[in-house]
């Protein structure tokens, strides 16, 4: 079964890299970065024997688990899902790329983690038994735990309590939901959750006790102050996970248990749901640009961006009349692509600023300044990301947020017009940034000293700008394997 | 009579083996060393073997005039017990301990104990049990004869032992007084229901149940005992007697007294919802260890108890569930402090394991699982402790005691979390420590700790084990 070996091939070979010590790193590394790229390549054949036309899942894999209480070992992959799983087996091998140029002390257990890690990931995006999925969503905690703490900045310790503490609270109501729920159907399996007859204000309840798990796993605000903590005290890697694929599975959650489960209580919810992602696009996107850290600014940065994520899971909602499908089709799949987008994209971000890092070994953006002079290579490519953080047409931030917009635009005008101020904060500053780090006159010297990126470091950051090019002219590509995933949703929401 | 004796085979193991102890270490001193440990173990091994026998061959029979019961429970609880001595008796035996043999010797007392107590059919069957574990547990924390701190535990465990023993028999009285018999069978017969006598008589035989358990307010002498014990008393005081103190709450209160269930499963809920908020906020103080870990075990006793408390035979099943992963969890907790111990300098405090994982990085990668099971992170066992009882609460319609319960535990994260951080993110300027244990410890410590994984990827097993043992009575309800 492909999906098996996408989650237990990572774990094992961790679990392998553990085992063999930290003498024998270079192996390891090698190992592993062999291992996650085969994966990567293991995904990308899936991609391509993925039937579009389906909606129901794929390679599908349900073995009994614990029988007593009806739990099943249940995989299976639909349209959502297999754009994020890609996604993580993209960044994986890069993440552990990475590994080697800013070097590490115990880098087995560094690696390992990161291995263990994505196995969990696509373990989440790809369980059908509810119950699974928690003993994933949850596992993660522990390498992710590990990671801010270990190999994090000065501060990771508090970080990192904060992120566990957080993330842990707001999932243990989600577990409470999901007993309630197998207690109201008998059975742990999503889809069977989605059959079942429940009053508005049960409804309600368990979308609140989800709401409280996602929210700060996106994050919205107000719980998303965990956030900038851990990203600016995690390693690059650490950082690089944490916005492109952890923040997506709250999004991931809204899709696969709150709006198909709950879709009454989601429609009664919408307008408090709006208000909180507009403020998350706004009133976050001012704070961005107070920031005087880098890390920070992109860690801001990416929970407005993830505003629009839930902006497109229930702005549909407020249409006036009946919900037309295709409106929410739009929506949902804007959010989607914003996902996947904000992925890539964050990821990149926080690649170069730690290229940046390890040079001068600090992320405060008034130590920076005339970067292109020394490093030209380098400042093409961090330009571009922040051209495309910042939205720009032809890259893949572009698609998202107009589709979410034009969906908005169909809903209410008012919501589309405040949401489309992201383009001027997101561009402000991203820019206003670029132009105090890239550009602008050397005032610390030791930027003189420096030496442009080398290859080593470029290879990550070109592909994943390929990959943001590619998704920006030819957004097809993504949106034609969600398409028939995300019409049965639609369904389910709006009947 | 032949019949009956072979029912009680694993009590007459023990039995012989205690007596041939004696005889050892009183005639030949010299061979104290390893005898104790040699003879323990082999006695464990050959009782859990036995009982595991019965196990596959259920009877439910009534033995020496209806005083002692053997059935599904009785053996289960026993096994428990057996196995999971034996793992304490490996993988916490020290040489530098001279007293050890002493120390089996006491141990074996307590596990007789247990074995009466998980049998009892009798109140006073029950309570020949309970004193046989109760008073070697006093010579138990008491055996580090040099250290005042043990001699001041041992002193409080002891008075307020006493008078927890004291308590629970008067509450024995009145029901004799009430009934006129001492037989749990025929309890049932006269109906006597929530007169004020028989709430008393329940709350006395509760408040000497919960201070077996270390429950909150009954829960003072947890922390200093184990603080004051020697590492293997304190993880045997830590267990074992938890599970005798299950089949005392199982054979009186679900068995003999149900037709109270709404008394006292109130009472049970209160001790329950006490121990674990009061148990789990000390924790966050702690900075010795084996205070934390005390402070711990009250907190997880709380979880066990408001399970119990649903008073259906599910939520029995999801308290035995949790018993046996706080057994897991406290062994490996344990057993890895007595690992990285060494002769001149013994693992107390916090600061103690600063920076481990680069001493020992497998140790600390079992203590870690051990602290994340704890908190309740899949795919760890400790996580469908929580999960079942959380479970069962909601099937029960207590969704606000299960809320609280989430609540705490996340709160309980906080400390479990500082252990782990102390091992992994604090850096050490103080020498590598070098642990004293030898390899016996070191694998059966392993064992136990990649169980804590392994199960938690397959838990099957022990609900299947856990229903096994209490399902027969499903009648009941």
């Amino acid at each position: 079964m492909i999906i098996d070996q996408l989650i237990w091939i990572p774990i094992l070979t961790g679990l392998f890299v553990l085992a063999i010590g930290e003498k024998r790193s270079n192996i390891s590394y090698l190992l592993s970065l062999f291992i996650s790229s085969a994966l990567f390549f293991l995904s990308v054949y899936m991609y391509f024997i993925f039937d579009n036309s389906l909606s129901s899942f794929q390679f599908e894999l349900k073995v009994p688990w614990i029988e007593r209480f009806n739990i099943n070992y249940h995989l299976g992959i639909d349209g959502i899902s297999l754009p994020l799983i890609m996604l993580t087996a993209f960044l994986s091998p890069i993440v552990i790329y990475t590994a080697k140029t800013s070097p590490k002390n115990k880098m087995h257990q560094y690696i390992a983690s990161f291995l263990i890690l994505e196995g969990m990931m696509i373990g989440v995006f790809s369980s059908l038994d509810a119950f699974l999925f928690y003993v994933f969503w949850e596992a993660m905690l522990i390498p992710m735990f590990l990671i801010i703490g270990v190999w994090g900045g000065k501060n990771r310790i508090y970080a990192t309590v904060k992120f566990f503490l957080y993330t842990f609270l707001g999932s243990v109501f989600m577990l409470i939901a999901i007993i309630y729920l197998y207690t109201k159907t008998g059975s742990y399996s999503i889809t069977d959750f989605y059959t079942n007859s429940l009053s508005l204000n049960q409804q309600i309840l368990i979308f609140l006790a989800f709401l409280f798990a996602f929210a700060v796993k996106i994050p919205m605000w107000p719980v998303h102050t965990w956030l900038p903590d851990a990203h600016v005290e995690a390693p690059t890697g650490g950082s690089v996970i944490l916005a492109a694929i952890l923040l997506k599975m709250g999004g991931y959650g809204f899709l696969r248990f709150s709006l198909p489960i709950t879709p009454d209580a989601s429609l009664t919810m919408a307008p408090i749901m709006i208000a909180l992602s507009l403020i998350a696009i706004i009133y976050i996107g001012l704070v961005a640009l107070a920031q005087t850290d880098m890390k920070k600014l992109i860690a801001y940065s990416s929970i407005s961006h993830m505003g629009f994520v839930t902006l497109g899971c229930f702005v549909f909602f407020l249409q006036s009349s009946s919900l037309d499908l295709d409106t929410i089709n739009l929506a949902i799949s804007g959010a989607m692509i914003q996902m996947i987008s904000h992925g890539l994209i964050s990821a990149a971000l926080f690649l170069s600023i730690g290229v940046m890092y390890d040079r001068l070994h600090t992320r405060n953006i008034d130590d920076y300044g005339g970067i292109v002079t020394v490093m030209p290579k380098f400042s093409v490519l961090m330009v571009f990301f922040a051209l495309s953080n910042a939205a720009l047409p032809g890259t893949s931030g572009f698609v998202g947020e107009l589709t979410v917009i034009l969906a908005s635009f169909k809903v209410n005008i008012y919501i589309a017009l405040l949401s489309a101020l992201t383009l001027i904060i997101g561009a402000a500053y991203t820019l206003w940034m670029i132009k105090r780090v890239i550009f602008g006159a050397v005032i610390n010297e030791k930027i003189n000293s420096q030496e442009d990126m080398k290859l080593i470091e470029a290879i990550p950051l070109s592909l994943i700008a390929l990959f943001i090019l590619l998704l920006g002219v030819w957004p097809k590509l993504l949106t034609d394997t969600m398409n028939a995933t995300i019409l049965v949703l639609s369904n389910m929401v709006s009947g | 009579m032949n019949i009956e004796l072979t029912q009680i085979i694993p009590e007459l193991i023990i039995a012989s083996a205690i007596c041939l102890l004696i005889l050892i270490n009183s005639l030949i001193p010299s061979k104290k060393r390893y005898s104790g440990l040699i003879i323990g173990s082999l006695t464990m091994l050959s009782c859990a073997f036995v009982s595991f026998l019965f196990l596959l061959d259920p009877t439910n029979s009534f033995i020496f005039n209806d005083h002692y019961r053997i059935d599904h429970l009785a053996m289960g609880l026993k096994f428990v017990t057996y196995l999971g001595s034996l793992m304490i008796f490996i993988g916490t035996t020290t040489n530098k301990d001279n007293a050890k043999s002493e120390l089996i010797l006491l141990e074996l007392f307590a596990i007789l104990g247990v074995s009466i107590l998980a049998s009892a059919n009798n109140m006073l069957t029950l309570y020949l049990g309970l004193e046989t574990l109760t008073l070697s547990m006093y010579g138990l924390v008491a055996s580090k004869r040099s250290s005042e701190i043990a001699t001041e535990s041992a002193m409080k465990f002891f008075i307020l032992g006493a008078i927890a023993s004291a308590i629970f028999l008067y509450g024995v009285s009145y029901i004799y007084g009430l009934y006129g018999t001492l037989f749990f069978g025929e309890f049932n017969d006269v109906t006597i229901n929530n007169s004020i006598e028989m709430q008393l008589a329940l709350a006395f035989i509760i408040c000497g149940i919960a201070f077996k358990f270390g429950a909150v307010p009954f829960h003072s002498w947890v922390p200093d005992s184990y603080q004051g014990a020697s590492t293997s008393s304190a993880l045997f005081i830590s267990t074992i007697p938890k599970i005798g103190a299950f089949a005392l709450i199982y054979r009186l209160l679900f068995e003999a007294f149900i037709a109270n269930v709404e008394f006292w499963s109130l009472l049970l809920l209160l001790l329950g919802l006490l121990s674990l908020i009061i148990g789990n906020l000390i924790a966050i103080a702690q900075d010795n260890l084996r205070r934390l870990l005390g402070y711990s075990a009250i907190g997880n006793i709380g979880f066990i108890l408001i399970a119990f408390s649903i008073g259906t035979t599910e939520g029995v099943i999801a308290s035995l569930v949790g018993l046996i992963i706080y057994f897991f969890n406290t062994a490996v907790a344990f057993m890895s402090l007595e690992v990285i111990s060494s002769e001149n300098r013994a693992v107390v405090s916090l600061s103690d394991i600063k920076d481990l994982n680069s001493s020992h990085p497998w140790i600390s990668l079992i203590i870690l699982f051990a602290m994340f099971s704890m908190v309740g992170i899949p795919p760890l066992i400790g996580f469908y402790a929580k999960w079942i009882v959380l479970s069962e609460l909601i099937n029960a319609d207590m969704l606000i005691i299960a809320l609280i319960g989430i609540i705490i535990s996340v709160i309980a994260a906080f400390y479990y979390l500082r252990v782990v951080w102390y091992m992994y993110f604090e850096k050490n300027e103080l020498p590598i420590m070098q642990g004293s244990s030898n390899i016996l410890q070191k694998i059966s410590l392993s064992i136990i700790g990649l169980m804590i994984v392994i199960l938690g990827l397959y838990p099957s097993p022990i609900i299947d084990f856990c229903r096994f043992i209490i399902s027969p009575f499903l009648l009941i309800d």
